[in-house]
């Protein structure tokens, strides 16, 4: 059964071993002897079919046949030797071709039933096979299609984002032409009183108070309309550890005021990236700014900069920077850290954030085709990771879009 | 010497009246103010100004379309047009003073300082 080409075996294809053909010939030859020895005709008789019939099954028709041929011919010997041939040799001749007739077809129908029992398993075998490489097949291609739906979804999400984006825009500019005009009204009106000189230290007092209110009003409706209206990009070889120190001194006042204190573990010779500096600058004064209203008792930003080895070329993982920037606060509530860069999104008191600060981080390490994430670290205090790829050519082309063409 | 004359078109009188009142107010100027864009080449061929201020969007016709006009007539071809724009933000105008493609922008709302120093400079051009 196990013997290879057991499925392709035909009739008389393969030789028999010969090993095979001796042993059963010797068998035959056995069961002669002891036919001539006891001469019990039909019980003998009915032995021969044993070799006949293994023969056939397992050697095919071929040694069958000539086993049946030489079981008979043990038989006539025996018989003959027994009794010798002269009192009925048509008898006996007969007899012989009797039995020779009934092995053969005994040999022939368990050939046959042999051979059609090999071609059933050879075709069960090659019918598990094709149905295995087909169950192979249909999960490469719901695999294929798994991950073509994944990416539609992504693009999807691209879409609705870019559309929020947009109409993000057109309220922007909308929003600024009818704030605008009002304030600057607020600002010429209290500027005139201011040079009037006004009465009292209390009108001073609130006419500047008035003037702040409206640059406050002012610097919010600037933000969004920096934040819808995406400029070129400008990429040069930047040092982000340069980046970075910048963008600390930006910052500089509001850390000392708020008693934290800064860790830079920035690593040295980093390779130049191609990074537009103001926008990234932009992006870290806003992560310094939430870390520092995150501890307004004082505490510990972290800022840290590495190369991150790409993975396996083929996985297309190329090397990358990254910056992280840690505080010591209070962390974020889970169910927020998925909404954290939405547009208007902000935990501060009303009044007190524009809820754009982390939108824009996004959107300007997303325009350099880099990736940002927050989390909250296990000690306690959030973390932010901006990756930025060192390839300029894996960045976005189409980042140049106005949003507005006229002003 | 005769006053600096400044011609002021927003369609919003609030502003331009805010802004005659502090301009007369803190310096030496005559001010005249339109709210009709369509009125603005009248206005200046009555009024003669040595500088305009002009507000961007407006209903009737935008402030590029009435500096094109004006810019038409020669006696205004080289006048200093001084926009007064609520579409641009502060980060973009790097100060209080942009000038993009040869034309002179201010965002609103400006203080009143910027908006002198802004016709000061470009008057004595």
């Amino acid at each position: 059964m196990d013997r290879p080409n057991t499925s392709s075996r035909r009739w008389l294809e393969c030789w028999p071993r010969p090993w095979v053909v001796a042993g059963s010939l010797a068998l035959v030859a056995g069961i002669g002897v002891v036919d001539y020895l006891t001469g019990l005709e039909l019980s003998v008789t009915m032995l021969y079919l044993i070799p006949v019939a293994v023969a056939a099954w397992y050697e095919g028709i071929g040694l069958g046949l000539v086993l049946a041929g030489a079981s008979a011919a043990a038989w006539l010997a025996a018989d003959w030797l027994e009794r010798g041939l002269v009192d009925r040799p048509w008898v006996l001749a007969w007899n012989t071709l009797t039995l020779a007739g009934i092995y053969s077809v005994v040999a022939v129908i368990l050939a046959a039933l042999k051979r059609n029992q090999d071609g059933l398993e050879a075709t069960v075998v090659r019918r598990t096979t094709k149905l295995r490489e087909e169950v192979g097949q249909r999960r490469q291609a719901e695999e294929a299609l798994r991950q073509a739906n994944e990416e539609l979804q992504r693009a999807q999400l691209r879409l609705i984002e870019a559309a929020k984006m947009e109409a993000i825009g057109r309220l922007a500019a909308g929003v600024a032409h009818e704030v605008k005009n009002p304030l600057m009204t607020l600002s010429m009106g209290t500027d005139y009183f201011l040079h009037r000189g006004p009465a009292g230290a209390d009108e001073a007092v609130l006419l500047r108070d008035m003037k702040e209110a409206v640059h406050r009003a002012s610097n919010i409706v600037n933000q969004l309309l920096d934040f819808s209206k995406p400029r070129p990009l400008q990429l040069l070889p930047e040092d982000i550890n340069g980046i970075i120190e910048n963008a600390l001194g930006l910052v500089r006042h509001l850390l000392s005021n708020n008693r934290i204190q800064v860790v830079r573990e920035l690593q040295p010779q980093l390779p130049a990236a191609p990074l537009d500096r103001t926008r990234v600058e932009h992006a870290l004064v806003n992560l310094f700014t939430n870390a520092a209203h995150a501890m307004p008792a004082g505490g510990t930003l972290t800022v840290r900069s590495v190369l991150e080895a790409g993975g396996d070329a083929a996985a297309g993982a190329a090397p990358r920077l990254a910056v992280e920037v840690e505080d010591t606060g209070t962390g974020i509530p889970p169910e927020y850290l998925s909404k954290v860069f939405e547009p208007f999104f902000t935990t501060k008191p009303t009044g007190q954030g524009t809820g754009l600060g982390l939108a824009i981080v996004h959107s300007i390490v997303r325009i350099h085709g880099g990736a940002v994430s927050l989390d909250n670290r296990p000690g306690g205090g959030a973390r932010a990771t901006l990756k930025f790829n060192l390839e300029p050519q894996q960045y976005p082309s189409n980042h140049a879009k106005k949003a507005h063409s006229g002003h | 010497m005769q006053k600096k004359r400044i011609l002021v078109i927003d369609d919003e009188a609030s502003v331009t009246r805010s802004i005659k009142l502090n301009l007369e107010n803190v310096g030496d100027y005559e001010v005249r103010t339109e709210n009709q864009a369509l009125q603005a080449l009248k206005a200046a061929r009555e009024f003669k100004p040595d500088l305009i201020l002009l507000d961007v969007m407006m209903p009737e016709m935008d402030g590029g379309a009435v500096a094109a006009r004006l810019r038409e007539v020669p006696a205004f071809k080289d006048i200093p047009i001084i926009f007064l724009t609520a579409i641009v933000s502060k980060e973009e105008t790097k100060g209080h003073e942009a000038v993009i493609g040869g034309m002179i922008f201010l965002a609103k709302p400006m203080d009143l300082s910027e908006l002198i120093q802004s016709v000061e400079k470009h008057l004595k051009r």
